[in-house]
């Protein structure tokens, strides 16, 4: 029985593709066969991120209406083993995803791999609904401001009613906070709110942090997950992350305004 | 068709129930009196006269004269909906039921029994005694878009109420942590209710439909430990005083 995985924020462009590709590639990265699938129908952005945009033949809406079978819309990682892609469409309506289909695909997954993880759309209406309704853990992605601390704590009354487990009184789903485009220096001025005041609110544990980082916009561009890129902030800050989901205790990091050193005041250079 | 025709297929039952209502009481039966009092109340609360079922009750003018179908007309227009009369003479009883509307005998003061049972069927008998079950506890964090309420009673929140959450009580609420979303305390009128609050941050506070918006707060009492109730029929926020030892 795989363990289903949704990466949700109400708010929209603050980082949940680009965290469910890292966390997918690090789960693979340890070995776990693992699925990451596309629930932002109309958008399709994951294939990007993951560098398979050109091999999208079928997709997950195509599998629900039985146009494609499973097989043939997964696509496979060409770098990391156990890892594969199941992209949405750019084309279809929303309203194709309908609940029993994607609880078919999901149960068929379910017997093949470890993990599935769900990007879901922006919004808290059906598609992100979807995304989130039979999910066993939740990792609530969440920037330093007011407005992406405030739709993260919607999505989290979201998960406590509207999923599976809550409906049938089970085990609530177990939800993380993973707070993104964390900037030491922007919250030290005031601009940004800080990693205590954003746990304070949200009053779930964190998971990781992820800094502001030029390297997941040159993983995007490059279409190769940060994770990858453990030369990088982001990509060590995402394997960090992916192991406390496995229950490793990690201490965390990136979260103190770096103290520059005498080189890199005189060049300039900053975290890479 | 079906092959057994037995109980559980009944068209109805009847059940008990004891539901809230808001009880007007009149002190005057002056139609526009009333009508300018309840404008200023409507605009304060707009949210709590949306098609409200009302109780007008009348023990305390029981003989005055009163155009029943102009003050129903009237309620109608402001989104109330009277469902019956309490107290009165018999020529009230008689118009109250002439409008399609029920009428109670009056009670007489909280003391006394009411002498005649109200049309309301008995609770179930393994109800237990209303005051045992009438407030709510919440524990946890009460998060953006979700209401808790205690429609018959107090409410008390062990955690934090987030900014865009709503609760609601019909009589006191206490907030035992930061209450940053929205409270409102004695949503059926009852003036004694009270806001009791650990860290004060909210974005409105109201007992009775008396109420103050974040920016009505001084900022001094904000992040304190405080109570909101009504002095004068005036709204007022009071820091709790550290203990002196
Ligand atoms: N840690 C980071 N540092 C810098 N930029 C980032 C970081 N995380 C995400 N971004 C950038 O933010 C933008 C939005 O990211 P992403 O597409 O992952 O967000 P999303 O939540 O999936 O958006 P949507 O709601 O549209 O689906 C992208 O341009 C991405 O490169
Ligand atoms: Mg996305």
């Amino acid at each position: 029985m795989a363990k289903i995985i949704v990466v949700t924020s109400g708010k929209g462009g603050v980082g949940k593709t680009t965290s469910a590709a890292a966390i997918a590639t690090g789960l693979a990265f340890k070995g776990h066969k693992t699925v990451v699938i596309d629930f932002d129908v109309g958008l399709r952005n994951l294939d990007l991120i993951m560098g398979c945009e050109r091999r999208v033949v079928y997709d997950l809406i195509n599998v629900i209406q039985g146009e494609a079978g499973l097989n043939q819309a997964l696509i496979r990682d060409k770098r990391v083993e156990n890892l594969h892609i199941l992209p949405a469409s750019q084309t279809r309506d929303k309203d194709a995803l309908t609940i029993e289909g994607v609880e078919r695909v999901l149960d068929t997954l379910s017997e093949d791999f470890d993990y599935i993880v769900c990007d879901s759309p922006a919004g808290i209406e059906r598609g992100a609904q979807l995304a989130m309704y039979f999910a066993d853990e939740a990792v609530v992605v969440t920037n330093p401001e007011v407005s992406s601390v405030r739709d993260s704590d919607r999505m989290l009354g979201l998960l406590s009613s509207k999923t599976r487990r809550a409906e049938q009184g089970q085990e609530p789903i177990k939800e993380h906070l993973l707070i993104t485009r964390y900037s030491p220096d922007r919250v030290t001025s005031g601009d940004m709110l800080n990693l205590d005041d954003i746990r304070e609110i949200l009053a779930i544990p964190l998971i990781g942090l992820i800094p502001e980082s030029e390297a997941v916009l040159r993983a995007s561009n490059q279409g190769v997950p940060v994770t990858h890129d453990q030369q990088s902030d982001a990509g060590q800050a995402y394997s960090d992350t992916v192991d406390r989901l496995l229950g490793e205790d990690k201490p965390l990091r990136f979260h103190e305004q770096q103290k520059r050193g005498f080189l890199s005041r005189m060049f300039g250079g900053g975290r890479r | 068709m079906s092959l057994e025709l037995d109980a559980e297929q009944v068209a109805f039952t009847f059940k008990g129930g004891m539901l809230p209502l808001t009880v007007i009481e009149l002190a005057s039966g002056n139609i526009e009196r009333i009508e300018a009092q309840l404008s200023g109340k409507i605009s304060q609360s707009p949210a709590f006269f949306q098609h409200t079922p009302v109780v007008i009750g009348l023990e305390r003018l029981p003989d005055e004269p009163l155009a029943l179908d102009q003050l129903c007309a009237m309620l109608r227009r402001h989104r109330l909906l009277p469902v019956a009369v309490r107290g009165g003479n018999d020529a009230i009883k008689q118009s109250a039921w002439a409008l399609g509307i029920g009428w109670f005998p009056p009670q007489e003061g909280r003391a006394q029994p009411v002498v005649e049972p109200v049309p309301v069927a008995p609770l179930p008998e393994e109800a237990p005694p209303l005051e045992l079950r009438s407030g709510r506890i919440f524990r946890g964090t009460v998060r953006s878009g979700q209401q808790v309420s205690a429609p018959r009673g107090d409410l008390v929140v062990v955690g934090a109420v987030n900014a865009g959450a709503e609760i609601l009580a019909a009589g006191s609420i206490h907030v035992y942590g930061p209450l940053r979303g929205r409270a409102l305390a004695g949503i059926h009128g009852d003036q004694d209710a009270a806001v009791f609050c650990h860290e004060l941050d909210a974005e409105l506070l109201s007992v009775a439909g008396n109420y103050k918006r974040l920016e009505d707060i001084p900022p001094d009492l904000l992040g304190k430990s405080v109570q909101v109730r009504m002095v004068e029929d005036q709204l007022e926020i009071s820091a709790f005083e550290p203990l002196r030892v």
